[in-house]
C-alpha cells in the first residue's frame, strides 16, 4: 500500500473556505499546506464550497485538485444550511472516491466535519481533524446554536483518528474541553510562505494610499472585526500613543459584524480621524501595506495560533501582540516581538510606544523574528510533519 | 496564561441587517442568476417586506447586496464581499 511504503499519498482535504473564498486564516492555511504537500510529491484533492466566478473544478500548476461544491438547497437557518452544504460535499466526495483511492481525509474545523465523518465511513479511511479554534473559545457557549456547534466539534474530535492543534495552548484547550486523551492531539503549527514578502515595495506610495505622510508613523492591525480580536482595546490605546506620538496613524484592515461597534468606540475616543478602517483589501495590497508599516499590533483576547503575527514577522515589521494562546508561543518577549497584556489599552500603548521609541531595537526585533520564522514556520517543515502524521494513521 | 475567552460578551448584538444578510446568503441568493424577489425573500425569512426593503437598501449601500431588475421586478443577491462578511460570523 502506497501510504505504508513511504511513497506518495492521496489526500482528501475538506474545508469551507479556500481561495478565493477567504475570510480568516483557514483558507490561507489550507491553500499553502496543499501546495506544500503537492510539492513533496503527494496528491491533494480539496473539497470546498463554491464562490462567485471561481471554477467548479480546477487543477493548480502544483497539481492540487480543487472541487468547489454548490449547495443546491438553501435554508435561512445557518446550521441547517451547513448540514445541507455538507451533504453536497459528501455527494462530490462519493463521486470522486469512485476514481481516487484516498489514503487519508483531513478536515479543517467543524464546518465540514459532517461530510468528513460520513466520507470516513464511506471510503473506510482514517480522518484527521485540525482544530483551528473552538466555539467555546471563539464566543462561549451562549445559545442553542453555539451548543450545537460545540457538540459537532466534540463529535468530530471523537471520530478523528488524530487531532492537530496549531499551538500548545490549543492542544490544552481541546484536551480539556473535549476530554481528549493527551496523546490523541499533535501540535503542528501554522506556517507562512515568506517569499511573498520579499518583493520590493514603494513604501511612500503604499502609505500615501492610506493617507499616511512620510513623517507619520503607521500602526497597522489586521483581523476579522469580531470581539475575540480585541480591536476595541487597540482603539482605546490610541489616545495614549497619540499623546507621545502625535504623528501616529492607525490602519485597521478587516471586516466583520462588530464593525459598527468599533466605529462607535473610535468615535468616543476623540481620535477617530487617526483611524482608518479599510475593510477587506486584496492579498497583494495587504502584503505591501504590512511591509510599509512601522508596527503591527495583534491585540487579540483569544488566538489559538495567530498567523497574522507570522505575516508581520515575514514582512520585517516589529510585532506587538497580546500574551494569549499561540501568540505567546510564537513571540519571545522583547526578542522576536513585544508581548502585552490582553484587554489592556495601557499595556498595548506601552508596547507600541516601546517599538516606536527605539527604531534600532525595533529593527533588531524584526531581524530576530525573521530568523525564528525560517527555522520553525516554513510550509516545507510543516508539510513534512503533517505527512508523518498521515502515515501514522494510515498504517 | 489563560487563552479562554469565557468572559467575551456572552450575547453579542448582531445588527438586524447583518442577520438578514446571513439569511439571504443561506437561502442561496449568492449570484445574479440566483437573485430573489422581495416576496420570495420575505417568505423565506418571515421578515416584513417594508423592514426588508429598509435593510436591503442599507446592505446595498454597504456593498454587500446587489439589486438586479428582471422582468420589471427587483431581485436581490449577496455580493462576493457580502459572502465574506457573512463568513466572518462563523469562521
Amino acid at each position: 500500500m502506497q501510504s505504508a511504503s513511504g511513497a506518495s499519498m492521496k489526500i482528501g482535504m475538506l474545508t469551507w473556505e479556500y481561495p478565493p473564498r477567504i475570510v480568516g486564516g483557514i483558507a490561507r492555511h489550507c491553500h499553502d499546506l496543499a501546495i506544500a504537500l503537492a510539492l513533496l510529491g503527494h496528491e491533494v484533492h480539496i473539497f470546498t464550497l463554491d464562490f462567485p466566478s471561481a471554477p467548479a473544478f480546477e487543477e493548480t500548476e502544483e497539481g492540487v485538485k480543487i472541487y468547489r461544491v454548490a449547495s443546491e438547497l438553501g435554508h435561512p437557518n445557518f446550521l441547517t444550511w451547513v448540514l445541507l452544504f455538507n451533504h453536497f460535499i459528501e455527494k462530490r466526495m462519493a463521486e470522486v472516491s469512485q476514481r481516487i483511492e484516498f489514503d487519508v481525509l483531513h478536515v479543517h474545523d467543524w464546518l465540514t466535519a459532517p461530510a468528513g465523518v460520513a466520507s470516513k465511513y464511506l471510503i473506510g479511511k482514517p480522518m484527521i481533524l485540525t482544530m483551528h479554534s473552538t466555539e467555546h473559545g471563539r464566543s462561549g457557549i451562549h445559545n442553542p446554536d453555539s451548543h450545537t456547534i460545540d457538540g459537532i466539534e466534540w463529535w468530530a474530535n471523537y471520530e478523528a483518528s488524530k487531532v492537530i492543534a496549531t499551538s500548545g495552548s490549543m492542544k490544552s484547550e481541546v484536551c480539556d474541553h473535549f476530554r481528549l486523551p493527551w496523546e490523541k492531539v499533535d501540535i503542528i503549527p501554522n506556517a507562512i510562505d515568506s517569499s511573498k514578502y520579499h518583493g520590493s515595495v514603494d513604501h511612500g506610495a503604499v502609505r500615501a494610499r492610506y493617507g499616511i505622510q512620510p513623517h507619520e508613523k503607521l500602526v497597522l492591525s489586521v483581523g476579522r472585526l469580531v470581539p475575540q480580536k480585541g480591536i476595541e482595546y487597540l482603539i482605546q490605546a490610541v489616545p495614549n500613543v497619540a499623546w507621545r506620538y502625535p504623528e501616529a496613524k492607525f490602519v485597521i484592515v478587516g471586516e466583520g459584524w462588530y464593525r459598527d461597534h468599533l466605529h462607535h468606540v473610535a468615535g468616543t475616543s476623540g481620535q477617530a480621524w487617526r483611524i482608518n478602517f479599510t475593510g477587506f483589501i486584496p492579498d497583494h495590497e495587504l502584503i505591501a501595506l504590512t511591509i510599509s508599516a512601522d508596527v503591527l499590533v495583534v491585540p487579540s483576547i483569544y488566538e489559538p495560533f495567530g498567523i497574522v503575527a507570522l505575516e508581520g514577522m515575514a514582512a520585517g515589521v516589529p510585532v506587538v501582540a497580546s500574551q494569549v494562546g499561540g501568540l505567546a508561543e510564537i513571540i519571545e518577549h522583547d526578542k522576536t516581538g513585544v508581548l502585552v497584556y490582553p484587554r489592556n489599552p495601557d499595556s498595548i500603548a506601552w508596547g507600541i510606544n516601546h517599538v516606536l521609541s527605539n527604531p534600532d531595537h525595533a529593527r533588531w526585533l524584526a531581524q530576530n523574528a525573521r530568523t525564528t520564522l525560517q527555522k520553525a514556520y516554513s510550509w516545507k517543515v510543516i508539510a513534512k510533519k503533517t505527512i508523518k502524521l498521515y502515515k501514522e494513521v494510515a498504517r | 496564561m489563560n487563552s479562554s475567552s469565557g468572559d467575551l460578551p456572552s450575547h453579542p448584538v448582531i445588527p438586524e441587517e447583518f442577520r438578514l444578510l446571513c439569511m439571504l446568503h443561506n437561502i442561496g441568493a449568492t449570484t445574479m442568476e440566483k437573485s430573489m424577489g422581495i416576496e420570495e425573500v420575505a417568505q423565506w425569512t418571515e421578515v416584513d417586506i417594508e423592514v426588508l426593503r429598509h435593510h436591503l437598501q442599507k446592505l446595498r449601500d454597504l456593498g454587500y447586496v446587489e439589486f438586479v431588475e428582471v422582468g420589471g421586478t427587483e431581485k436581490y443577491h449577496v455580493t462576493p464581499i457580502g459572502i465574506t462578511k457573512v463568513m466572518t460570523l462563523y469562521s
